[in-house]
């Protein structure tokens, strides 16, 4: 079976075009994070969350007065699970009386509906203070070590580009988040350190995928003169579209079904590597190449690339 | 060809480690399913006695499950510095508790070192660190070391503190390892009780025996403070309305001379005690304490009672070598017998000794247990600590006595727990995906790609056997993130063999034999491979390194599948290739 068999699309051709597309997500993307800001969890924010679940289906504002009547801070919402709530409340250092406030309150006031406590996570602020160090250190060295390796391995352009492309991804899963945090009960699209790691998957997918076209490209540039770049691009890219469709389309594949079936905890993750996924795709295509090109026409000097394969 | 019969005896040989290295997973799957399909209590016990030993090895090699999809506890706890600084301080005042306070209250929100900030604090208020610590003629910097080597100290003593307490507990396989200078990790899977589990960790099991001061001199320190709250020079006592004795208000006193307030005053009693202007108002060397459990009196209302001690305790927990909990002569009062090592028993015999008919409070972690009157000298050393409930909290206090007192105050500053019916459900779920997400991508890879798919798949089986194996040969668990680490590599992994078929296609396509084609697609597309590849093992090394508890699981898993699939996509592929070509069973039309 074959879906694109030897396609010549002129991709660079609307690559104006979808730099004005990504700037304008972009900035949709920073205008909501300015205004509205992101939705931070437990992990960077502190705090305690506790998770109820009820072995009768009971409405969520009956819950909620039997909380607040007995002095439980906090927002309670619907969890994504069967007959659950989950309980954001300020962090205490002492879960022990939290428990017993909230099955003292909910024994007594709702005798017929038993619940249980299935989950609690309590963070300090000092653990999310530490928490967020990390997830920024961890995300400055990924960067680094990708504009590194693609340095050396072709040109310090392509490396630019690449990294370029990979803050246009996360930058825009972030912006999404942003706009969509809270919108959804079923996801609240909290920040967390789960994100943390979908950022960092996006970004290597993302690189891998821009660094299979640049390989393209690489193998084809060789002894060409610059007027002939453009062609060589838009064939490298054309040659790498079937692959790079077919291997987003598995990735989104078990992406989705991680979001359909691993349950509320997974789910915010699989949102943003899905959203990351198909930015990737897009972006390795329509930004990671032709920013290289649009450089290289502006600088008008013959590319020397490194480890090119003799073929 | 050599090189052809080395592939194929390594991929004969990492088959067969990660075969071996999941079978006691297998073995202990089968006999959990063999257990419960015993229709008889008798039965399964016959069997588990009959195959005791196979069935505990195969427990411990076999794949772990994490505390999320097991359920269990995941602790963070900090040693309190401030107050193991405070402890180390020679002559405190005022001015020093202020600025400790300070130092605690930035400690409380950040990571940052806290003997820079207590430097740093000293510093701004050109006060010398030696003024409080340790000798006059020391310099700040051989302070800040001082210092720093005793915090690392009590870091080290308190983790062997807490993981005496969990052993003595009895908790299957805890992890407890340290992390900075300041903190304790404490891993528990599947423990049940962790209201009590939380609170045999958090106590700092320090043991005093304290004298009792006067009942008039208690009445007395009372009624100054009554008339200081009467006169509102007291900050703390924000009752709401005025009274002439706010005081008495919370605290009766009886005739006898003894104090008790109403359990539900405790924490605004409490927080009186604390404040400044009312310490200063108690005669020197003495605090008042209140006792650690309520009472309830006649009128069916608890109350606990308040004792005024001296502040210099005769005797500390360290003499304390034995405590058994048992129930009390009348036999329904769990109590906590002790006894003491030689210089404790010498010491508790002179204290006893001088001081018959006076009280002595047994005081832990500044609540009193008892205080009972000395009827004569105690020669022996022993002693016992009653007021408790229950004997489950007799058993405690049992475990944290024999532990040890920790050197500093610990807290809990992280935690999460998962209890077992999520877990349950959090397997049910991750369960659900991997199997789903195989299959969508083993399916997809058949149709696109004929029998090369086929090929690619047996690559991708090879690939899970792999990370499952390494997981469960280096002992390490399998999470939920680490289950979507596995489910999210599947997807990736095949990006390899669709790198190569998509270049074997190109190449069919400019009329090379199969052969040729299929050598040029793996070479060609070598580069790429190790490249992207190479890209996303970073990512996942950074994640790993930089991520903490359930981040790494996911790193992990994702790493070891990354290396793997380069393996796996690679050299078995292609030998499933050479093999097919050998046989003159591919054609252009194998690449579908």
């Amino acid at each position: 079976m074959r879906i694109f068999n030897s396609t010549s699309i002129n991709f660079l051709r609307y690559r104006k075009i979808a730099y004005g597309v990504s700037l304008a997500i972009l900035l949709a993307g920073f205008v909501s994070l300015a205004v509205k800001g992101l939705n931070y969890g437990i992990d960077f924010r502190g705090g305690s969350e506790v998770v109820i679940r009820f072995e009768k289906d009971v409405p969520v504002g009956e819950v909620r007065s039997v909380l607040r009547d007995a002095g439980v801070s906090g927002t309670l919402k619907q969890y994504g699970l069967d007959r659950s709530f989950l309980l954001s409340t300020v962090f205490n250092g002492d879960t022990n009386d939290l428990k017993l406030l909230i099955t003292s309150a909910l024994n007594a006031r709702m005798k017929d509906s038993p619940h249980e406590i299935v989950r609690i996570d309590a963070v300090g602020p000092s653990i999310a203070s530490d928490l967020k160090w990390s997830a920024v250190k961890a995300m400055v060295a990924a960067l680094l070590a990708i504009l590194l390796y693609v340095g050396i391995r072709f040109e310090l352009k392509f490396a630019a580009a690449g990294v370029v492309a990979i803050f246009h991804d996360v930058l825009i899963v972030l912006g999404l988040f942003s706009l969509l945090g809270g919108v959804f009960d079923v996801m609240p699209l909290e920040m967390d350190q789960s994100i943390i790691a979908a950022f960092l998957t996006i970004a290597g997918y993302s690189i891998t995928d821009t660094v299979v076209v640049y390989d393209r490209i690489r193998e084809r540039i060789r002894n060409q003169k610059p007027s002939e770049y453009e062609r060589i691009f838009n064939e490298s890219i054309n040659q790498t579209l079937s692959r790079t469709i077919i291997t987003s389309g598995t990735t989104l594949l078990t992406v989705f079904v991680l979001f359909i079936f691993a349950g509320p905890a997974i789910r915010g993750f699989a949102f943003a590597v899905f959203a990351g996924i198909l930015i990737g795709t897009y972006s390795s295509i329509f930004v990671a190449a032709p920013l290289v090109f649009d450089w290289l026409k502006f600088s008008k000097t013959p590319v020397k690339l490194r480890g090119s394969q003799k073929s | 060809m050599k090189n052809k019969r080395f592939n194929l005896l390594l991929i004969a040989v990492v088959t067969l480690i990660a075969l071996w290295s999941l079978w006691p997973t297998w073995r202990d799957y089968s006999f959990s399913r063999q257990l419960s399909s015993f229709s008889s209590q008798q039965d399964s016990l016959n069997f588990v006695l009959s195959h005791r030993n196979e069935i505990e090895d195969a427990r411990q090699k076999s794949l772990k499950l994490g505390l999320d999809l097991k359920g269990g506890m995941h602790l963070v706890m900090e040693v309190d510095q401030v107050d193991l600084f405070s402890e180390k301080a020679w002559n405190r005042d005022a001015r020093f508790d202020s600025l400790m306070a300070a130092v605690a209250k930035e400690a409380r929100t950040s990571d940052a070192d806290v003997v820079d900030l207590l430097s740093a604090a000293f510093k701004k208020d050109n006060i010398r660190l030696s003024r409080y610590f340790y000798d006059i003629r020391n310099t700040d910097g051989e302070i800040q070391g001082k210092l720093r080597t005793e915090a690392e100290d009590a870091l080290v003593r308190a983790r062997e503190i807490i993981r005496n307490r969990i052993d003595q507990y009895g908790v299957a396989e805890p992890m407890i390892t340290t992390q900075g200078n300041r903190k304790i990790i404490i891993e528990l899977p599947g423990v049940s009780d962790e209201n009590r589990m939380r609170n045999l960790l958090k106590g700092t099991a320090k043991l005093e025996f304290r004298l009792l001061r006067e009942p008039d001199a208690l009445v007395r320190t009372l009624d100054r403070i009554n008339s200081a709250m009467a006169a509102g020079t007291v900050a703390a006592a924000s009752t709401g309305k005025p009274s002439t004795s706010p005081l008495f208000d919370l605290v009766s006193v009886s005739p006898g001379g003894s104090a008790v307030i109403d359990a539900r005053n405790r924490d605004l009693v409490s927080s009186l005690l604390r404040d400044a202007t009312v310490r200063e108002l108690l005669p020197p060397d003495s605090e008042m304490l209140i006792s650690a459990r309520p009472e309830t009196g006649s009128d069916a209302v608890s109350y606990h009672d308040l004792y005024l001690v001296k502040k210099t305790p005769e005797l500390t927990g360290g003499v304390i070598t034995e405590a058994k909990a048992t129930f009390g002569s009348q036999g329904v009062q769990p109590e906590v017998l002790m006894s003491m090592n030689s210089e404790g028993t010498s010491k508790w015999a002179r204290i006893t000794g001088a001081n018959i008919g006076k009280r002595v409070a047994i005081v832990l972690d500044g609540a009193v247990y008892s205080a009972p009157v000395v009827q004569s000298k105690i020669p022996n050393g022993n002693s016992v600590i009653n007021g408790i409930q229950s004997l489950e909290e007799a058993k405690d206090l049992e475990i944290v006595l024999k532990a040890g007192a920790l050197p500093a105050p610990v807290r809990i500053i992280e935690e999460r727990t998962v209890g077992p019916s999520l877990g349950a459900d959090y397997i049910r779920a991750g369960f659900q995906s991997m199997i789903w997400g195989f299959s969508a991508v083993v399916i997809f890879m058949i149709i696109y790609y004929r029998m090369a798919g086929l090929a690619a798949d047996t690559a991708l089986i090879l690939n899970v056997l792999i990370v499952l194996s390494v997981l469960a040969g280096f002992n390490a668990s399998l999470s939920l993130p680490g289950i979507a680490g596995i489910v999210l590599t599947v997807g990736m992994a095949v990006d390899a063999n669709v790198l190569i078929y998509e270049r074997i296609r190109e190449e069919i396509a400019d009329g090379r034999t199969v052969t040729a084609a299929v050598t040029q697609g793996y070479d060609k597309a070598f580069s790429s491979i190790l490249d992207s590849h190479v890209t996303t093992l970073a990512a996942a090394f950074l994640l790993y390194t930089y991520g903490i508890g359930p981040i790494q699981g996911f790193a992990v898993t994702l790493m070891i599948g990354t290396a793997a699939s380069l393996f796996t996509a690679i050299v078995v592929t292609r030998e499933i290739f050479q093999f097919l070509l050998s046989r003159n069973k591919m054609t252009a039309k194998s690449f579908g």
